[in-house]
């Protein structure tokens, strides 16, 4: 938008949001006049009744020792106009007369914080030299100014401090566009329209945040926006799961985003994909409401605000189709929507724009939640690199195992619907047929619940046995709980419940499906012998006696109640 | 142009665009003061896309100049 309609629109705005004036105050050691408008208006059009005031020229100390009954700070602090001619002076002058420089500055930093300490929020420009010094190889004085008054910066900072980075404002437009040498010569305004506009835009979350009009709720729709492909057309094997987009939206998530989901699409394909594609990041765990259906979105949107009770200008929307998005932002404008970019390498980025809407202030807890994922990263990685045992030692698993528990049926249901990875035989069971297999006297419903230090996995695992037949009917983990050796520990279980039952032999079988091809040796890994191999269908056999017990130290097994006499 | 002109005098000026006649300038224009004609400047550059000269920054202090200059680019 060219600057002359932002003062037009600016102004048409002035005095209609019926809201107590939310006052910044811009200091500056350089001319920043037409920052007023622009910041103004950026803030208008979200609803915050700005209005701002500009320090005079180069008096940012004086400034800030009158500033009273302000909302905001705001700090231009150009080190190329610490004093007039900086740029080409400083590298001439004497060793002292550097040195005096730093430290006047450092002291008038001291000045102007000690100042603003009753100030609610002081943003303060990074010192930046990436004007002047865009060409200097070697590292100079300016460089070393910059350097030195950021890390005092640092130090120096508050709760109410918050210090931008107006490097990659200048870097996102080029040093080019950001800035106007021909009237930072001839007035001292040394920055163009373009850049308060891509500043203003870049600092705004912080506003909002301090005004209460922080996004909340992030919705995506599904198809071709959390994966590529149509669910309904290309089918489950055949999506490609957006990582990035989806990480960086767990990661979201994680500092306390809502994340939901608003697509038309058939409810249980879209809730298979979460609970069972491998490659899905999002899950049950981090969408907390989903408008899967075919009722059109802008209704869905609308019960999304209604259910979480937020107003409809929490929510962002994301969807890749043209038609819907327009649709959206004409009936429900206060929603903030983006569109799937056409080139898919943009996505990511695109995610880190809209990441910045729901701009979270209490930085000592993101920072928190920062650490453990960090944590969780470098304990995958342990992980992979082969200490494998000191992880799972520190995990404090244990497996809690019922048999033949009545109150479990719907869970057991579920799970042998579910579970694809980790199903030897992926026989689908409804909740009738495992009640009727609880009861009857020659089948044994072993499930295994899993807990480790971080929390609950629920119940996860699961084998029905067939006493008569002395077979293996169903064997399945739930891919949640899998790489950490349950599986062995869950067999030592089986086994001992077999040795129980008095049978010599045990049998099993291994159905091959387009899923579970890790487990395709699993028998053969605990001991088993094939007997027989027809099409995708395996047959194993083992004398009970020879199994050899796993014993793993370092998952606990609880007390578990065996209830064969039916 | 001419009418493109005082569009962006009227909205920079915050004034009506049919107060701005022929002969506006700084001397009978009220709120053209130097900050805003530094921000008329800036806004006709974005604007027709062209570049001012210094002089030619002293020189627009009235309409007809600013469209004879805007005009000679």
């Amino acid at each position: 938008m060219k600057y002359s309609e932002i003062i037009k629109l600016n102004n048409e705005l002035e005095g209609g949001i019926n809201l107590p004036e939310y006052k910044i105050f811009i200091l500056s050691n350089i001319m920043v006049h037409q920052s007023k408008d622009i910041c103004e208006y950026l803030l208008r059009v979200e609803g915050v009744n700005a209005s701002v005031l500009l320090g005079e020229y180069d008096n940012v100390v004086q400034d800030s020792a009158k500033l009273q009954n302000v909302n905001a700070v705001v700090i231009f602090w150009e080190v190329c106009n610490f004093f007039d001619g900086l740029q080409y002076k400083i590298n001439t002058l004497s060793k002292t007369e550097f040195q005096n420089i730093i430290e006047k500055i450092k002291l008038e930093i001291d000045l102007v914080f000690n100042n603003l300490n009753k100030i609610p929020l002081v943003l303060v420009n990074k010192f930046s030299s990436l004007v002047f010094n865009q060409f200097g190889l070697s590292s100079n004085r300016i460089n070393k100014l910059e350097k030195d008054l950021n890390l005092y910066l640092e130090g120096r900072i508050n709760a109410n401090i918050k210090i931008i980075d107006i490097d990659k404002v200048i870097s996102k437009l080029s040093i080019k566009s950001s800035v106007d040498l021909r009237y930072y010569y001839s007035s001292k305004t040394l920055y163009s329209v373009e850049f308060y506009k891509v500043y203003f835009e870049h600092i705004k979350p912080i506003f909002l945040s301090a005004t209460g009009k922080i996004k909340k709720v992030l919705i995506f729709d599904c198809d071709n926006t959390l994966w590529k492909g149509v669910l309904g057309e290309d089918g489950f094997d055949h999506i490609k799961i957006y990582q990035e987009v989806q990480y960086l939206a767990l990661e979201l998530s994680k500092q306390g985003v809502i994340i939901g989901l608003c697509s038309k699409n058939n409810p249980e394909d879209v809730d298979k994909v979460l609970s069972n594609h491998p490659d899905m990041i999002l899950g049950d765990d981090n969408i907390v409401i989903k408008k899967v259906n075919w009722n059109d979105k802008v209704s869905n949107l609308k019960s999304i605000a209604q259910d979480l009770n937020v107003g409809l200008d929490s929510l962002v929307f994301v969807d890749d189709s043209s038609f819907e998005i327009e649709l959206i932002r004409s009936l429900l404008p206060e929603v903030k929507c983006f569109q799937v970019p056409v080139k898919e390498f943009e996505y990511g980025l695109m995610m880190r724009e809209l990441s910045n809407l729901f701009y979270n202030p209490s930085r000592t807890k993101e920072d928190v939640q920062k650490v453990q994922i960090y944590k969780d990263q470098i304990q995958r990685s342990n992980y992979k690199s082969g200490s494998i045992k000191d992880y799972l030692t520190s995990l404090g698993l244990i497996i809690t195992v019922r048999i033949d528990d009545l109150t479990q049926v719907s869970r057991i249901a579920q799970l042998t619907q579910k579970t694809n990875q980790f199903n030897l035989t992926t026989k689908r069971y409804t909740e009738n047929d495992i009640e009727a297999f609880i009861k009857e006297k020659d089948k044994a419903v072993i499930s295994i619940n899993i807990h480790d230090k971080f929390g609950d996995y629920g119940l996860t695992g699961l084998a029905i046995l067939d006493n008569a037949e002395s077979m293996i009917d169903t064997l399945l983990l739930s891919c949640r709980v899998l790489g950490r050796d349950i599986e062995y520990s869950f067999m030592d279980i089986i086994m001992s419940i077999v040795k129980n039952k008095g049978n010599s032999e045990l049998r099993s079988q291994y159905i091959k499906t387009n899923r579970n091809q890790q487990v395709v040796d699993f028998y053969d890994r605990i001991g088993f012998s094939k007997t027989d191999e027809i099409n995708d269908n395996s047959q194993y056999n083992l004398v009970v006696d020879n199994y050899k017990t796993r014993d793993i130290k370092y998952i606990e097994v609880k007390k578990w109640k065996i209830e064969l006499n039916k | 142009m001419e009418d493109r002109i005082k569009q962006v005098m009227s909205d920079v000026f915050n004034i009506d665009v049919n107060s701005i006649n022929n002969d506006a300038s700084t001397s009978n224009t009220e709120s053209w003061d130097s900050l805003k004609h530094m921000n008329l400047i800036i806004a006709l550059e974005e604007e027709f896309n062209i570049e001012f000269t210094d002089e030619e920054i002293i020189d627009s202090m009235n309409y007809a100049l600013i469209l004879n200059i805007i005009e000679a680019k």
